[in-house]
């Protein structure tokens, strides 16, 4: 990986992740080093048990690594606090996880609010706000209906929206088509390509080959280490 | 400005959430509504009681001891030619009045049955106090009409006579009966007041008596003497007592506290049987207010216990509500709440429960004493302080029930919590 520094968004150093169960420790990532520049868009793959998930969990500052160091966006993430961490996750990503994690209670419009609301965003500037990203990922004048009025795909999209209400640094997504069928996968990744090609750094756990090949770059683990890091055919055409 | 637009967003977050799942929260608030109301209406209904029976007892005067003649068992008194001597005497309570510290006034009484005519076909049974002026503000006795006896009537002996308001009623009828003669056995008193009631226990006489006819004591010397005549068993029996009841009327409290004391010692040494009996208002007035006190905590506790089991509702819901919404805690965990914006969540919740039911108590605590007063027709009274504590424990409990569960709220982990089911 050959990139100036300043191009660097994402820097891990021979970070690691180490369980203690019991009086054995299991080790979830063993010391990986990993680059990701701004703008690109990256594949991570493997079994499950590689420890894929627990790297997109610390990426997403939802989990901390017990070993090495973690920078995002030139802040070292990996010695603050809890509510730094809540400051980070609030500001600088976005996450779209696999079961979209919407709130039930809450209408379309106040779930893409949600990291805004955090954020003491002023409600009329919220709700403008959230009508521009509705249309950004497709979804038009639906705001009022709450996400179980909504397929799959569209509560997809919904999450996709609020991933992106805080200008995020970069989205992370965990297997973000693994609870969609094949056409509104097809989609999910049209819509991740669009915003790939706005400008988005977009890191996706997966473990389906040919999600995968969307991303222009494929990084696969196996046993918490880096088995192979390389651009895909996407990329090379 | 920020911080401001995140609070009440997530006040409006709670209310918002509490309104989900509205029979939820209604049943919760009913606890403390319930428990808020009994509080209040507890307290209404034994404050009242308290004052009711305070006011019955100033009404005897809290500056006053009053000594009373009692007949002793008849084995233990001594017969003198035919006559029963018993009960205190003028010598007595001169005594008091000039060895005792702080009297203001002492005044005598001495009460006779006697039967009272004023024309018509009936004769009254009455009861005749023969007193002197001091009994007036001794009793805080109040004139209805006319005046009482005064010293020039004591000098003179003079045939006059104060009777209640009651008794005027019952033998004159309409009309004033002020300058009209009355007659008690055989001697013509005139009218010149009318009383309104006099309390029983200061008379000497029975405690619901209201018929009495007040004379100048140096005019009844003069005319009855100090012999009762009482029938019993069919035998005329002579009874002797100087002294039916004396007042001693004290300058302040403390006078009252040390002189009962003082006269117990008096009259035990000097007296050679129990022929008495000292009465001091104040202690009745301090012993039922402690026992009152002693009630109300009972009520109260009562009450609190009924408020408490409200919290406990609280925070079962809350706990409950934890539980159902982890996942949700994780997604706004994973959003950028922080662990204290997920505590305000869930206190917001709980506080707003509880104001809300002890809002609604409050009403209901208002409304309960007024119908009690209306219905039942016992004297409740509710006052700022009933109705402020129970309100300030209920929030109190809702803070308390509510701070635990959002506490383990905000310490799950986020990771965790996105995986609950």
């Amino acid at each position: 990986m050959i990139a100036p520094e300043a191009d660097v968004l994402v820097s891990l150093k021979k970070l690691s992740k180490v369980y203690r169960m019991g009086v054995q420790d299991v080790v979830a990532i063993g010391g990986i080093d990993l680059d990701i520049r701004q703008g690109e868009y990256v594949a991570i793959m493997g079994h499950s048990g590689s420890g894929k998930s627990t790297l997109l969990n610390i990426l997403g500052c939802l989990d901390r690594p017990t070993g090495g160091r973690y920078m995002l966006g030139g802040e070292d993430v990996s010695v603050m606090n809890d509510d730094a961490l809540s400051e980070i996750r609030n500001r600088r990503i976005g996450f779209i996880f696999q079961s979209f994690n919407l709130i039930h209670g809450l209408s379309i419009e106040e779930n893409i609010e949600v990291p805004l609301f955090y954020q003491g965003v002023r409600r009329s500037v919220r709700r403008q706000r959230s009508t521009e990203l509705a249309r950004l990922v497709g979804l038009g004048g639906r705001l009022g209906h709450r996400p179980r009025e909504l397929s799959g795909g569209q509560q997809q999209r919904v999450a996709i929206a609020r991933a992106l209400a805080n200008e995020p640094l970069v989205l992370l997504a965990d297997e973000p088509t693994g609870n969609l069928d094949s056409n509104t996968t097809n989609e999910i990744l049209r819509l991740f390509e669009e915003l790939h090609s706005a400008g988005r750094t977009i890191i996706m756990v997966t473990h389906e080959i040919d999600v995968a090949e969307h991303a222009h770059r494929t990084v696969r683990m196996a046993d918490g280490a880096i088995a192979d890091d390389t651009p895909t055919a996407r990329a090379r055409a | 400005m920020k911080a401001i637009y995140k609070v009440t967003d997530i006040v409006r977050l709670g209310v918002f959430s509490l309104l989900v799942h509205k029979v939820r929260s209604m049943l919760t608030a009913l606890g403390i509504i319930f428990g808020v109301w009994s509080v209040i209406a507890m307290l209404a209904i034994s404050q009242g009681a308290s004052y009711e029976s305070q006011i019955s007892l100033r009404r005897l005067g809290s500056d006053n001891i009053i000594i009373g003649s009692v007949k002793p068992p008849e084995d233990a008194m001594a017969a003198e030619s035919g006559a029963l001597h018993y009960g205190l005497t003028h010598q007595d309570v001169a005594r008091m009045r000039d060895n005792i510290p702080g009297v203001l006034r002492a005044v005598v009484i001495h009460s006779t049955p006697k039967l009272a005519y004023a024309g018509g076909a009936n004769q009254h049974q009455v009861t005749v106090l023969a007193t002197e002026p001091g009994f007036a503000g001794v009793a805080r006795a109040r004139m209805k009409e006319g005046r009482f006896i005064n010293s020039l009537d004591m000098l003179r002996r003079a045939s006059v006579c104060v009777v209640t308001d009651s008794l005027a009623d019952k033998v004159f009828g309409h009309g004033s009966p002020m300058g009209k003669t009355v007659r008690l056995s055989g001697m013509a008193f005139v009218v010149i007041g009318v009383l309104d009631r006099l309390p029983g226990k200061l008379t000497g006489g029975p405690a619901d008596a209201g018929d009495y006819v007040l004379i100048p004591h140096t005019t009844e010397q003069m005319r009855f003497g100090d012999m009762t005549v009482v029938q019993s068993q069919g035998s005329e029996v002579f009874e002797r007592v100087e002294v039916s009841t004396a007042i001693l009327q004290m300058v302040d409290e403390q006078a009252v506290v040390n002189g009962a004391a003082i006269a117990r010692g008096m009259l035990e040494r000097s007296r050679r049987q129990v022929d008495y009996q000292i009465t001091v208002p104040l202690e009745e007035i301090e012993q039922r207010k402690r026992q009152m006190e002693i009630w109300s905590y009972v009520l109260m506790a009562i009450a609190l216990v009924s408020l408490v089991v409200g919290g406990i509702g609280i925070m079962n819901i809350m706990l409950a509500g934890v539980t159902e919404r982890t996942r949700e805690i994780g997604i706004r965990r994973a959003l950028g709440a922080k662990r204290r914006d997920i505590v305000v969540q869930f206190l917001v919740e709980a506080m707003t429960l509880t104001t809300a039911g002890g809002l609604a108590g409050i009403l209901v605590g208002l409304v309960v004493p007024w119908a009690v007063e209306n219905t039942l027709k016992f004297k409740t009274i509710v006052t700022t302080q009933t109705l402020v504590l129970p309100f300030v424990v209920a929030v109190a409990v809702g803070l308390i029930s509510g701070l635990y569960p959002a506490m383990r709220a905000a310490r799950l982990d986020p990771i965790h919590a996105l995986r609950h089911e």
